[in-house]
Formats: C-alpha cells, structure tokens, sequence
C-alpha cells in the first residue's frame, strides 16, 4: 500500500474538431493517505474521469504533479491498478486467466499465478466459474471479475472509475457489500469514481465533491465498519451525511 | 402426396444420423436432372456431356495420372499463397493498424493496390517474369495478401482502448500487449480475411493457370477448351467446386466461427 | 464545414498516392528503367491522352462497364425471387444451401472454358460469366437472409394480418435486403475479376484485352494506363455504390450480419 498525492493538478484538451483548448481540470490537490478509501463524486463532465486517467497514466497531465508513494507518475503501470465501467476483461481468456494476468506480466510461473487467480477468486464467491469465459457471465459477475483482476495484482493503489454503473440496482448492493468487506480485509488505498452519492458515502473514508475541474468539498465518513446496507439503509448516520453530500453536488 | 411424407421423413432421419447426407441430398435430383437432358434432351454429347462420361474421363484421368497431378499443383501453389499471404499480412496488418502514420500514409495504398486487381497483374507480370511459375506464384501471393493486410487492420482498431489500457495498468509492455490483446482481439478479422482471400486467391490461381499455366486444374480446362472437350471442363469445374467446397466449409468456416464464437466477438 | 471536411478528408487520402507517383516520376529517370520493363510517368501520360483522343480507351471502359452492368442487372433479377422463394420454407432452404454454395464456390472464372465453347468468343460469353458470377453468390446470400429472419418476425407479421403478398415486400425482401447488397457486393467482386480474365482470353474489345494485346508489343505504358483505369474504376464503384448501398442497409436499420 503507497499513498497518492495529487499537487495543483490541471489538464487542458485540445478540442480538434472546435480547434480550441478545454480546460477539464483547472487546480485539483488530493492526499490520499496509504489504506485510505476516497470516493470522488460530482455532477457529470465535472473532470472526474479525467482525474482517473491521469492517475492511471492513460493521458498526460497538463500541470501539476502526481506522486504514488513519493514518486511522480509517468505512464501506466502496475502499480496502479484499475476497474473500468465497461469491465474490459480480454475475451479471449477464461476467467483465471483474466485475473492470473498481471501475475503473468511479472513472469509468475503458470502453477503459481493459478493459484493466485484462485485465491482471489474466492475471495470473491467466483471460484466455480474459474474456466468461462467472460462473454458467458452476467455484468454483475463480470465486473467481481474486473475488481479480483487489479486486486490479484497487488497494486500500491486501486483506481475505479463508475465501475458498479452498468450493472442492476440489486447486484450493485451486492457488489458494494462485498467491495466494502474485501477492503476492509486488505486495505488498499482507493480512488473511487461515482455518480451515486449514497454508494460514494457507503464506501469511502472520505468523500471528494468536484466542481467544474476544482475540488469543492471534502466531508469526512466516520461510519464505523463493518458496513453493510442491511444495517446503514436504517441509519440517520448515514442518512444525514448522503443528504450532506448531495445537496454538496447540487450546489456544484 | 401423403405417400411422401414417410420418404420425406426417412430422408430427415437419416440426414440428422449422417450430416454428409444432408450435404450430399440436394445434388441427387441435379444429377439426376443432368443425366436427363443428356440423354433425352436437344444437345450433342460434345455440347453435354452426361455425368457417366464424366466419371469415366475422371476415372481415364486418375489412371493416368494426370489429375492427381494437376490437383495437386493448384493446391500447392494455393497452400503457398497462403502461408506467405498469411506470413507477410498479418505482421504488416499488425504494423499499419498499431502505427497511426503508418495508417495514413498507407492505407489509400492498399485500397488502390487492392483495387487493381490481381488479374489485371497479368500482362504486365507475363513480361516480367515470363509464362510460368513466377507469374503464378506472384499473382496468388498478391491476391492473398491484401484482403489479409487490410482485414487484420481492421481487426487491430476494432479492439477497444479499455483493453489496450486494462493490459498496460496490469503491467504488459508494449510487446507483451500485441501478443496477449491485439493478436487475438483481431484474430476474428484475420481469419475473415484469410477466408475472403483465399476465395480470390483460389479465382485468380484458375485464371492465371488458364492464361499463363502449363499445369494445375485451371490449365487442364482451358486446354480442354482448345481441344473442344467438355467433358474435361465439366469434371475440371466439378473438381474445382469439391475442392474449394471442403476448404471453406470444412476448414476456414469453423475455424473463423470457432474462433469468435465462445469469445463473444462473433454474433450469429 | 460538412463541405471543406469532406474535401479534406478526399486530399488526405490522395496525398500517398500523389507521393507514389512522384516516387515513380524520380526513380524511372534515375535508375534507367527500360520502357519494355516498366513505363515512366510522362510515357503513361502520353499513351492515356492518346487513347482518350482516338477514343480507344472510352470504347474499351464502356465495354467492359456495360458488359458488367448488364450480366449484373440480369443476375440481381433472377437471382433476388429466386432466393426468396427458396428461402420461404425453412426445409426448402436448409435443403438447398449446400447446392447454391457449392455453385456460388464456382462463381465467375471457372465458366469462362465452357462459355466460351457453349457461345462462342464475344459478348455472349462474357456476360454469361459475369451473370454466374453474381447470380450464384447473390442467390445464396438472399436465401441465407430470409432464412435468419425471426420465425417470431412473420408470425408478427402474420398476427397483424399481413397476406402473402405483403409478407413478401414488407418482411422477407427488407428482412433479407441486407444479405442481398453484400451479396452484390462480394458477387460484383469476382464479376470484376472475371470479366478482365475472360476478356483477356475471349474478345477483342475491353479493358482486358486491351492490356493483354499491348502485352504482345511490350507496351508497358499501356498496360500500366490500363492497370490504373480498372483500378480506379473498381475503387470508384466500390466506394460510391457499393458501400454506401451496404452501408445505408445495414447501418441504418441495426442489423449485422456477421
Ligand atoms: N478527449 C477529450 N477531448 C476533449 N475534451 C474532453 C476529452 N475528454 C473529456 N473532455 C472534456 O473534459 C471535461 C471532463 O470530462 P470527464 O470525462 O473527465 O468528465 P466526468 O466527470 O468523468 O463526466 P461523467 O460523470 O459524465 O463521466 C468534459 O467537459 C469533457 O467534455
Ligand atoms: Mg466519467
């Protein structure tokens, strides 16, 4: 586990087809401590993708710095892993093989990554479907499948962009459960990208709101873990830290 | 009509047990139409021939061992053509799909190359290199090559930038991501274009053979032709039809479906 | 703006080429290539405004278009009714599959022996290849389109009351329209090939002959002019009828066919 630190970060596009620039983000600094899970929220094309990307090394960032564990970012690398919203498993591989490939990246003998895929896995509840392949889950398996792949990796820091977004309002309760209690055992530090307040407050230590390119808030969760919704959906708690939050995001 | 329909439903039975059968029944009443206008209808036997003195030139031709031959070289020659269609498209597929300027500057190329047209190479490869092996094997490799170059591009920019992205943050060098996401996330698309490829490879190897050839099935026609036997042509054409039938059906059909199919990247 | 992209986007795709015959311009000169092996740039020229001025080459361009254009039309004709009809009853179809892709697998070039024998060197011939050439692969694709419409589609169809006729031009035909353009397209395909084959061996008029008569006289100018012309053509008919046609279909209605 490493921390991240986001300093006077900026990005500007060039807009091609307006051959003009776009400022997405203007001056965003963030300290994510080592172990620490931070929910990014804010109304939509507020940046918060683009702040992920240029973590993860995807895109070059304009001004600024971004250090994981002191050293400044420079490209995408495994030590950064990432869910995406689409899940983007490789098709052509089975389920182990999609979790056993950051292993194999790092020369892991094939026994030896298979039993890191499995212990995963059922971390996981997935280890009866270790040998399908993707196209034969459904969304909600697929994206456990996404989340276990950039675990098994062991990155010094998880990036997850809406990664619960495409899947049904039921299987994505199920998903935060189980992300909240994976985390809780492991600890990795969390960048986590979301529409859905309620989810953002339910996961994070801390919740971000993004106001165009600009950080605009930053509310602390101290909900005492384990959570899980059976209990937090009762919880004033709760309750009055989402309200906080969103009226936050409307604001924006 | 109801005295059919257990001929009709033997025919289904039997069909669903042996699937070769299921292939094999239509060409029953088409032979047996053949061999009727043959015999009975208003054409001489050196306009129509019937399918018995086909078969008797194929069985004359096999003792001497002239079809085995020819056969043999047309499909050498189409085996050739593909493996080197194969060896130099898809690594510059590969190169022009991955590399934007590449693609640029390359791509009108290609369609324009490709539009040309193999045959049209003729003339021009005849004084080149003379009538003979050298034309033939340049026009199949030509024609091989560039439905394989061009399908394997579009496969290489039909994968999605997530994945490209998913492999890197999993630590994949630039290397590493060829072999385990573009390789076969385009693979699908390779073998679309080997199939059409080879289709227009196996055209052109006739024409070549008719026009510049001195052996292979093609040759055998055209020399035919010249000698005024249509019986040989028939059975060069039936030959032609068998041969490429199982090669697409039974080779580079299943292989382009099984390729995509469990993945996902093949509907239908 | 529509505008100016589109012209740019034209000169994009024009400028390689621009560069390769600059390169042919520079290297012929340089390296003393022998007209008889390969023609320089002005050569080519001379030999496209001369046949254009003694209307040689317009009278091999039609022949070979119209020959094309009609063995085509005559093909999509027959070949459309034909495979619904067949495609209609599912038995029917799966029957004759195997029969109508083994003849769209001799489809084009493998005629030419025996059209030539059965009608002589010439027209006839020639379109008669073509013909082959298109009516197999089209035929086969229209079957193999009505066939993947939904049962559940005509049973709609038949629900809401729809009588042969209108289950013919309301769901069959537009169900299997896709089909049927990248039939014409793959058929148009080996049309083009085997037309510049049979007319290399069967006629005296064409774009095909023309390049295999200069052949005798080693004329590598003319062949070179006429290489460009069938390319130029096929690119031109390719892209401004043929993909746009396909395009319009498929895209427009979300189908795929794979
Ligand atoms: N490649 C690009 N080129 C130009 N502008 C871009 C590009 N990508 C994003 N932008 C712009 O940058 C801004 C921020 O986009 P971003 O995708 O980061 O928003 P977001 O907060 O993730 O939105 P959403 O919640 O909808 O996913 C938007 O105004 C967007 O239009
Ligand atoms: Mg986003």
């Amino acid at each position: 586990m490493k921390s991240l630190s986001l300093k006077n970060l900026a990005k500007t596009y060039f807009d091609a087809y307006k051959g003009e620039h776009v400022t997405a983000i203007r001056d965003v600094s963030l300290e994510v401590p080592a172990g620490e899970f931070v929910s990014i929220v804010g109304p939509s094309g507020c940046g918060k993708s683009t702040i992920l990307n240029m973590v993860a090394g995807f895109i070059p960032h304009s001004g600024g710095e971004i250090l994981v564990g002191g050293t400044p970012v420079k490209g995408p690398g495994p030590d950064r892993g990432v869910v995406f919203q689409s899940f983007a498993l490789f098709p052509w591989k089975t389920v182990l093989d999609n979790v056993g490939f950051g292993p194999k990246m790092r020369g892991v003998p094939k026994a030896e990554r298979d039993a890191i895929a499995r212990e995963y896995l059922a971390l996981a509840g997935l280890s009866h479907a270790a040998d399908r392949y993707p196209n034969e889950l459904s969304g909600g398996m697929q994206q456990r499948v996404g989340v276990v792949r950039a675990l098994a990796n062991e990155p010094d820091v998880l990036l997850m962009d809406e990664p619960f977004a495409s899947v049904d309002a039921q299987t994505r309760m199920t998903l935060q459960d189980e992300l909240s209690r994976i985390w809780e055992e492991r600890r990795p530090t969390v960048v986590f990208i979301t529409h859905d307040v309620p989810e953002a407050v339910f996961l994070a230590n801390r919740v971000v709101v993004l106001s165009k390119g600009k950080v605009l808030a930053e509310v602390e969760v101290p909900i005492s873990r384990p959570r899980v919704w059976d209990r937090l959906v009762a919880d004033d708690e709760f309750k009055d830290l989402s309200n906080q939050v969103l009226a936050l995001v409307r604001s924006a | 009509m109801n005295a059919l329909l257990p001929l009709w439903s033997f025919v289904v039975r039997t069909s669903v047990k042996w699937p070769i059968l299921q292939t094999l029944a239509p060409f029953v009443p088409v032979v047996a139409l053949w061999w009727a206008v043959a015999a009975w209808g208003p054409f001489p036997p050196a306009f129509f021939p019937s399918p018995a003195d086909v078969v008797a030139k194929f069985v004359s031709l096999m003792e001497k061992g002239i079809l085995p031959e020819y056969l043999g070289d047309s499909v050498a020659r189409l085996a050739i053509g593909a493996a080197v269609g194969i060896g130099l498209g898809v690594p510059l597929g590969l190169w022009i799909g991955l590399n934007k300027s590449a693609h640029r500057a390359l791509w009108p190329v290609l369609l324009f190359f490709q539009a040309i047209g193999d045959i049209a190479w003729l003339p021009i490869l005849i004084i080149w290199f003379g009538f003979g092996l050298t034309t033939m094997t340049f026009v199949i490799v030509y024609t091989v090559l560039f439905p394989v170059i061009l399908n394997t591009v579009l496969g290489v920019r039909s994968v999605r930038i997530e994945l490209h992205r998913a492999a890197q943050s999993l630590g994949a060098s630039p290397a590493r991501i060829v072999g385990e996401v573009v390789v076969p996330g385009a693979l699908p698309n390779i073998m679309t274009g080997l199939r059409n490829g080879l289709g227009y490879g196996w055209r052109a190897l006739i024409a070549a053979e008719m026009i510049v050839g001195t052996s292979g099935i093609g040759f055998l026609m055209f020399d035919a032709r010249r000698a005024g036997s249509v019986t040989e042509i028939v059975l060069g054409m039936i030959v032609l039809g068998i041969l490429w039938y199982i090669v697409d059906a039974w080779i580079l059909a299943p292989i382009e479906q099984a390729t995509g199919r469990r993945w996902g990247l093949v509907t239908q | 703006m529509e505008r100016t992209s589109r012209i740019s986007a034209a000169l994009i795709f024009i400028a390689p080429l621009a560069v390769l015959v600059a390169l042919w311009a520079v290297v012929v000169p340089v390296f003393g290539v022998r007209p008889q092996i390969f023609p320089s740039v002005p050569a080519v020229g001379r030999a496209g405004l001369d046949s254009i001025l003694d209307g040689s080459l317009l009278r091999h361009v039609a022949a070979s278009v119209s020959r094309v254009a009609i063995g085509t039309v005559l093909a999509v004709l027959v070949a459309v009714p034909l495979g619904i009809l067949m495609g209609v009853s599912r038995g029917v179809s799966a029957f004759l599959t195997p029969l109508m892709r083994f003849f769209s697998v001799l489809a084009g070039i493998a005629w030419i022996p025996i059209a030539t024998l059965w009608f002589g060197y010439g027209f006839g011939a020639i379109v008669f290849v073509i013909f082959n050439a298109v009516f197999f692969v089209v035929a086969y694709n229209t079957l193999l389109g009505v066939s993947t419409i939904p049962m559940t589609l005509r049973h709609a169809a038949a629900s809401l009351g729809a009588g042969r006729q209108a289950m013919l031009t309301d769901v069959l035909l537009p169900g299997a329209l896709p089909n049927i353009v990248t039939g014409i397209r793959t058929g148009l395909g080996f049309a083009w090939r085997g037309l510049i084959a049979a007319e290399m061996i069967a006629t005296d008029v064409g774009l095909g002959y023309m390049l295999f008569v200069a052949r005798d006289f080693y004329q590598t100018e003319v062949i070179v002019l006429g290489m460009i012309v069938i390319g130029t053509l096929w690119l031109l008919i390719d892209r401004l009828i043929l993909v746009p046609l396909e395009r319009a279909t498929i895209e427009r209605w979300g189908l795929v066919s794979a």
